[in-house]
């Protein structure tokens, strides 16, 4: 699923670390995520909105799989 | 499993009481030395496992006992390798007792319990046939059910 999550991410100046420390999940999810190769669950994606402050439906775009 | 103060114990301790389990068994059953070996690869493999939970791969995060979503999605999907690789290969057993005229009665206590077991994974795990309110309508139930029925809402007189 194609996501904002890098551009909000380098927004903010955080390292993929960073971002996953404040989440509670593992970098490789974060690079996962990130690149489209897994697609958060609905608990996960809710966090990302909530800690960049966007929308979850502006942050994950359903309709475009990335490849 | 989050309430252990260091889970990065937990493969290597457990590997080691099971290890030195097939240890014990192995020194009533043949000799102290090759008891000894045994125990020896087993704390080996302890080591091992301590020394892979404290990586920062999926594969440290998992035996580490720290894993997130995605790595539990990792498991289920190397759990699931495991069980097609472990069933192929004692279905080749299996055929290979067969066409040799050989009976090898682990065999077919290994595919009685995979089978059995896998089935009533099926039965644990999965969601039987509901109504629309979620109750349960029995595992064999083939009669349709109308959505519109169960869902629809009165409005008050």
């Amino acid at each position: 699923m194609k996501n904002e999550v890098r551009e909000h991410r380098r927004t903010r100046e955080l390292s993929q670390a960073d971002l996953a420390a404040e989440l509670g999940v593992s970098r490789q999810t974060i690079i996962a995520i990130e690149n489209g190769r897994y697609s958060p669950s609905l608990p996960l994606a809710f966090r990302i909105a909530q800690f960049f402050d966007v929308p979850v439906e502006k942050m994950f775009d359903p309709s475009e799989e990335e490849t | 499993m989050n309430n252990v103060t260091h889970p990065r114990l937990i493969a290597p301790l457990s590997t080691f009481a099971v290890g030195s389990a097939a240890a014990i068994a192995v020194r009533i059953g043949y000799t102290w030395s090759a008891a000894l070996a045994v125990e020896v690869f087993v704390v080996a493999l302890a080591i091992g496992y301590y020394t892979l939970a404290g990586t920062k791969s999926d594969v440290g995060a998992i035996y580490g006992q720290r894993k997130d979503e995605r790595q539990r999605h990792v498991v289920l999907r190397a759990s699931r390798f495991a069980m097609i690789v472990m069933f192929a290969t004692a279905y080749a057993i299996f055929l290979f007792m067969i066409a040799s005229k050989k009976t090898y009665w682990q065999e077919d206590v290994f595919f009685s319990v995979g089978g059995v077991s896998y089935f009533l994974g099926l039965l644990i795990y999965g969601s039987h046939d509901e109504d629309a309110n979620g109750t349960q309508r029995g595992i064999m139930t083939s009669e349709p059910v109308d959505d519109d029925e169960t869902t629809r809402v009165i409005p008050p007189m």
